[in-house]
């Protein structure tokens, strides 16, 4: 496990959080709430880009072809595996997870790697904004189910106590360890996490996650392209 | 089920809601003028969604303030 293995995790897992977002823009308790989603959503598809444009410079692509077939290859968290039917999802995600990468991203960005110190940077200031607005909702009280999962996997995303990203830390590449994150998140959101027992030997450390399963197959097949296929008219593709 | 049903049980208890007017400018030499407003329970969330609603520019500066903090000196139709 590289930091080009983290920061492919990071960008797999911005993406389908940008994407989830984006499909409550119409469904948010209210107007301003349906904007702040599609606004919340936009930025983490183009975070997403950013981290994937960094795996080149970091000298090792860990992305291979298994990505156009598979959707387990993808590195997403299990919260992004299908989309949310509640309210109380969004808020556990926007609060809890959102926050836990940008965390992971000031890491990096206060780490030793260049590359990621300078291209990082900007994600912070927007970040701000979707970290208000979590927590804001949280406050409000949200249903305990969503948002116990929402910590677990933030725990898992953060990794074990001497895992690489603890490795990553001693190393100075990364400027917080597992621990350090876990009590950063805790402190931002001004709540204890919730009792989580990790059973750290069937943890998947490429996908950050003990959960089997994947993305559901429109989801898959949305972010390949093919859905917008399924609605182009006879023959685009042959004059294309 | 309506298009907020699933989003329906969710109401901001924490307090009335407020409005907020917004106010931006783009570079330093020009003078903050008001681009619009947002509803929202509390500043944090009042914030997030004046930056969400209002991102079409790329402004240099922007701030909000609660409506019932604006001092008016007179109204339209007053003397």
């Amino acid at each position: 496990m590289s930091i080009s293995d983290l920061v492919l995790s990071l960008a797999d897992n911005k993406q389908l959080l940008g994407l989830r977002y984006a499909e409550w823009a119409t469904r948010a308790p209210s107007l301003e709430a349906d904007i702040a989603a599609a606004a919340m959503g936009l930025d983490d598809l183009g975070h997403s880009r950013v981290l994937y444009g960094c795996l080149e410079p970091l000298g090792h692509d860990p992305r291979g072809p298994e990505r156009e077939s598979d959707p387990a290859s993808l590195r997403g968290l299990a919260y992004f595996d299908e989309p949310w039917d509640s309210w109380g999802q969004f808020v556990a995600a926007n609060a809890v997870l959102d926050t836990a990468f940008t965390l992971m991203i000031e890491a990096c960005v206060n780490g030793s790697v260049e590359v990621l110190q300078q291209r990082l940077r900007k994600m912070l200031l927007e970040e701000r904004y979707h970290f208000l607005h979590g927590r804001s909702w949280l406050r409000s009280g949200i249903d305990a189910a969503p948002l116990e999962r929402a910590w677990r996997e933030a725990i898992e995303f953060f990794g074990p106590p001497d895992g690489e990203v603890a490795a990553l830390h001693r190393e100075g590449r990364l400027a917080m360890g597992p621990a350090e994150l876990h009590e950063h998140l805790e402190s931002r959101l001004e709540s204890k996490a919730p009792s989580v027992k990790v059973d750290w030997k069937s943890w998947d450390s490429a996908r950050r996650r003990s959960h089997a399963g994947a993305i559901d197959q429109r989801t898959f097949a949305m972010l390949r392209g093919l859905e917008e296929k399924r609605y182009a008219p006879p023959g685009a593709a042959a004059k294309a | 089920m309506g298009a907020r049903g699933v989003s329906a049980g969710y109401k901001r208890v924490s307090g009335d809601a407020v409005e907020y007017e917004v106010f931006a400018r783009k570079s330093r030499v020009d003078p903050l003028h008001h681009v619009g407003s947002v509803v929202a329970p509390d500043d944090d969330l009042a914030m997030a969604y004046a930056r969400a609603t209002y991102d079409e520019e790329r402004w240099c500066e922007m701030a909000i303030v609660r409506k019932e903090h604006v001092i008016e000196l007179w109204q339209p139709g007053e003397p």
